[in-house]
């Protein structure tokens, strides 16, 4: 009487119906030809992939009238009864909602009973993973050594929850996902026999939105039948699951390498407007990104066919390799979190809106990037831990000591800071407990904090940068200075840590230590390379050695300015009047690792 | 109950879903964001399968016995699975003596089974509504798949979500999904208008759009809690975390609102730093234009508002949790690192 869904109408009733999944249906086939069977089996497979399907056929398969068959006859009175799901041997159990140690037992108390009509008994256990520790416990000792009449099929989506001594003692057969070609043709094949009209178009869609599951596109067909009225649409089926353009993609790229805040949202908000899907927006967004990357490092492995080529390619030169990797990690992570957000409107744009705030700006070399936003990367940055709250102090030093000392073997020259005071904070607690200190640190900090953190906005970046690029000829060794100047992502690691041992007009060499071994390789040489050309606007030939370096590298003379800046700044503390007052009016202790130069 | 004609925003999504009622599936999920109606739609889909008249795919016949015993609340074919029950017993709604759970749990899904698997009193449909259907707890959404797959001749349900991604895909799976849309603002304010709510489009953007959540948004007994909130975090100099950290705490604020108000606010607040532009709370632009420029840590802060919300309905200590958000807010805003970041 009622409709049923298409799903559970084109439920496979013989192996040869089955799409897909040819290894497990050989491998089951055979075993049934030959009457070489196992007791217990284990279906494992994500939903809608033919778990419980499978398990029904194997039912009659061993059931049926003809004998034990791959071809169950499909008409004697065991294969109906199986298909109608009232034959008297098949009990499929649902685990999920008999959990308890009870149930099974009160299962297992029959199964030493002959079977009533058919040759075996057969024990379906759906959803197996939900089944309790106790019960999958006392199932261990029947399913290793049942009676000759009893096998069992176990089902479940998620075998990870299943315990081992279970999982050994059963054939384990795991199902894979369609592939939307597979999905695809069974759709074809399920609309020609219902007699639906469609267009050839929409069902790589629908094969692509179900996601390997063929239940997921017989419910996503059955939902473009409504949609359609009775027919598939290409356009139908595209609107009904909010597909994204891929022309708001690229405006939101262009957007974002713009960084172009206003463009961003208003491209956001035409998304909302048509309608559309925010999430299939993120997941397309990943996809695209990802392109992207493939087409910044692999550019020959891009298909030559796809559509946008041309626009990824130059997406794929505009955007630093970096860039597009934090860009796919956030959309990622916006996809896990829109359920959280207050609305997926906010979800969406707040992680546009992120990709924007924590994009390492071009302008801004490694050494110099907040802490958070480095991330993976790996920055060799031993100043930015102390950047933090107080100070835009020691970020313009690191530039200003770098560029406007030109040494041409740099010693460490310690003038980092113009009046380098350190401050009164790190003093221990218990002094400064009568310190006036009413101010609220909130009204303290305002002033400082104002320009510190929009640091990675371009504006103010754009100014920092070197108004023109050097020439050789002016290039007087000063490599660590050269360093800070060129736009070197992660390769920065190669130049942070070599010593530059011997230059010319077209010549470099560098010396890395044996320790830093891993950060020459051959990309970053290439990418040092190509950066030191573009600096000089010539090409350059760059000469990578492993050696005993003598520690002239930017990241040690870093380290050690650090140091010395700490040795400074501790000496400073120590010679303090007002300190030396404390200690010995107060007893109090001044802890070495508390202070921190500014 | 009794009431079941449609918003004028869904009589659309009426009309395209009872077109073809035969095909209508055994398992349906209805979806949207929460506020719009959803409810409503669900129950009148049901009263129009249980309806006994001849033509009732238009809407129910309102005098039939199916009907009338619908609008009593007491059709006999008709279950709806809610957290707790809540809608049994609305007399307890008015002095919440006990917190409410929040959760569907496995043992009413199994009580389900006796009304699913036995035959109809009417001899029609047998109508289960599932509202919301993310409260299913895992094991109570695990025990539902079976019945949700094939159900006994007769069986529908009708769930209902406000946010399906939460579900199991397994469950997705076996449902078709009919999403419901959020009305255009137009549409949205003029109803708005007719129920007497004063300033629709400032209660609509409260909601983010939603007609329902902005009616409720113009009433609710939490009105002066948000206002106190906004208020201290838009003057974050004078904050006193720990004094509104308790007064919250003592006045049972539930925290998936605090959450919200605050989501809803650092959206804002970054929105406007860097696209000049304002969704929630248009009322305040002026104080977050003053902050605006202070926003560059908070999408670091939204992460950590995101993991709050995903722990909004543990029982942890309220007070700690609140204490911690302000303190973050603060932190955030004056550009620190987070001391709960997540790695």
């Amino acid at each position: 009487m009622a409709y049923q869904v298409l799903a559970r109408k084109w439920r496979p009733k013989t192996f040869a119906q089955l799409v897909g999944q040819e290894h497990v249906i050989k491998a089951l086939s055979n075993a049934f030809a030959n009457e070489r069977l196992h007791h217990a089996y284990l279906l494992t497979g994500t939903r809608g992939v033919g778990k419980t399907t499978i398990a029904r056929i194997m039912a009659k398969a061993l059931n049926c009238e003809t004998g034990i068959t791959a071809e169950p006859c499909g008409v004697c009175a065991a294969c109906t009864q199986i298909d109608a799901g009232r034959f008297v041997d098949l009990l499929e159990i649902d685990a999920a909602s008999n959990t308890g140690i009870d149930n099974i037992r009160e299962v297992l108390d029959n199964a030493q009973y002959a079977p009533t009509a058919g040759r075996f008994k057969v024990y379906i256990i759906d959803e197996v993973h939900m089944l309790s520790k106790s019960a999958f416990n006392a199932m261990l000792k029947t399913l290793e050594e049942p009676p000759g009449h009893v096998k069992f099929i176990l089902a479940t989506t998620d075998p990870q929850k299943v315990p081992i001594t279970v999982l050994s003692r059963c054939l384990q057969f795991s199902l894979r996902q369609m592939t939307p070609q597979q999905v695809s043709g069974h759709l074809h094949k399920v609309l020609d026999a219902e007699q639906i009209a469609f267009e050839p178009g929409a069902l790589p869609i629908l094969g692509h939105a179900a996601n390997g599951s063929m239940r997921d596109a017989l419910s996503l067909l059955d939902q473009a039948i409504a949609y359609g009225a009775g027919k598939v649409e290409e356009a139908g089926v595209r609107a009904m699951l909010g597909a994204v353009d891929q022309g708001y993609l690229f405006e939101l790229l262009n957007a974002l390498l713009a960084r172009d805040g206003a463009a961003l949202l208003a491209t956001a908000d035409s998304i909302a407007g048509r309608g559309l899907s925010f999430e299939a927006a993120l997941g397309e967004l990943s996809h695209l990104l990802q392109q992207i990357a493939v087409a910044q490092m692999v550019p020959g492995a891009l298909a030559d066919d796809l559509p946008a080529r041309e626009a990824i390619m130059v997406l794929a030169a505009a955007m630093s390799p970096e860039d597009a990797q934090l860009y796919y990690q956030i959309t990622l992570h916006g996809r896990r979190d829109l359920p959280l957000a207050p609305d997926e409107y906010a979800g969406f744009t707040m992680t546009l809106l992120r990709m924007l705030a924590f994009a390492p700006s071009d302008a801004v070399t490694l050494a110099q990037l907040p802490k958070p936003a480095a991330g993976d990367t790996g920055t060799p940055a031993p100043s930015s831990r102390h950047v933090a709250p107080q100070a835009a102090a020691p970020q313009p030093v690191v530039t200003a000591a770098a560029v406007a000392a030109p040494v041409p073997v740099p010693v460490p020259v310690p003038v980092p800071v113009p009046v380098p005071v350190p401050v009164p904070v790190p003093v221990p607690a218990t002094s400064v407990a009568s310190l006036p200190q009413d101010v609220p640190p909130w009204e303290e900090a305002q002033p400082a904090t104002e320009p510190a953190p929009r640091a990675p906005y371009p504006d103010e970046t754009a100014s920092a940068e070197p108004p023109a690029p050097i020439t050789v000829a002016l290039f007087d060794g000063d490599w660590r200075a050269l360093v800070v100047q060129l736009k070197l992502g992660a390769a920065g690691m190669l130049a942070q840590n070599a010593e530059l041992t011997n230059w010319s007009k077209d010549h470099f060499e560098l010396l890395v230590a044996d320790a830093h071994r891993a950060v020459a390789t051959r990309d970053f040489q290439d990418k040092l390379r190509d950066a030191l050309s573009q600096h000089f606007d010539r090409p350059i030939q760059l000469h990578v050695q492993l050696g005993d370096a003598g520690g002239d590298t930017p990241a040690a003379q870093l380290l050690r300015e650090k140091e010395q800046r700490q040795g400074e700044a501790e000496a400073e503390i120590q010679n303090d009047p007002f300190v030396q007052t404390l200690v010995r009016d107060f007893d109090a202790t001044v802890l070495p690792d508390s202070i921190k130069p500014l | 109950m009794s009431d079941y004609s449609l918003y004028p925003w869904q009589s659309e999504p009426w009309r395209a879903l009872t077109a073809n009622l035969a095909r209508l599936p055994h398992a349906l999920l209805l979806t949207g964001a929460a506020g719009i109606g959803k409810r409503r739609f669900a129950e009148r889909l049901a009263a129009s399968l249980l309806c006994e008249s001849a033509d009732r795919s238009a809407a129910p016949c309102g005098v039939c016995d199916g009907c009338r015993w619908f609008a009593a609340g007491n059709h006999p074919d008709f279950r709806v699975l809610a957290p707790q029950d809540a809608d049994d017993e609305p007399a307890e709604d008015a002095k919440p003596a006990k917190k409410k759970s929040a959760l569907i749990t496995v043992d009413d899904i199994r009580e389900l089974g006796d009304f699913v698997n036995l035959t109809a009193h009417r001899g029609g449909s047998r109508i289960t509504l599932v509202y919301p259907a993310e409260a299913m707890n895992t094991a109570a959404a695990n025990a539902f798949l079976k019945t949700l797959e094939e159900p006994p001749a007769g069986a529908r349900f009708i769930l209902v979500s406000h946010q399906w991604r939460r579900l199991l895909p397994t469950i997705r799976s076996r449902c078709r999904i009919f999403p419901l849309p959020t009305p255009a603002p137009e549409l949205a304010a003029r109803w708005l208008g007719e129920q007497g709510v004063v300033n629709p489009q400032l209660h609509l953007a409260h909601s983010g759009g939603a007609p329902l959540a902005a009616l409720d948004d113009a009433s609710a007994e939490w009105l002066p809690w948000r206002t106190k909130l906004l208020d201290a975090l838009a003057n974050p100099g004078g904050l006193d975390v720990i004094g509104l950290a308790a007064e919250y705490d003592r006045a049972k604020v539930e925290m998936t609102l605090i959450v919200d108000w605050l989501q809803k606010w650092v959206h804002d607040l970054v929105a406007f730093s860097m696209a000049g532009k304002v969704r929630y709370y248009p009322d305040r632009s002026e104080a977050l234009a003053r902050l605006a420029p202070r926003a560059a840590q908070l999408p670091r802060y939204a992460e950590r508002l995101i993991d709050a919300r995903r722990l909004a309905s543990h029982p942890l200590n309220a007070r700690l949790n609140i204490e911690a958000l302000l303190y973050d807010y603060l932190a955030a805003l004056k550009g620190a690192a987070l001391k709960g970041e997540r790695q």
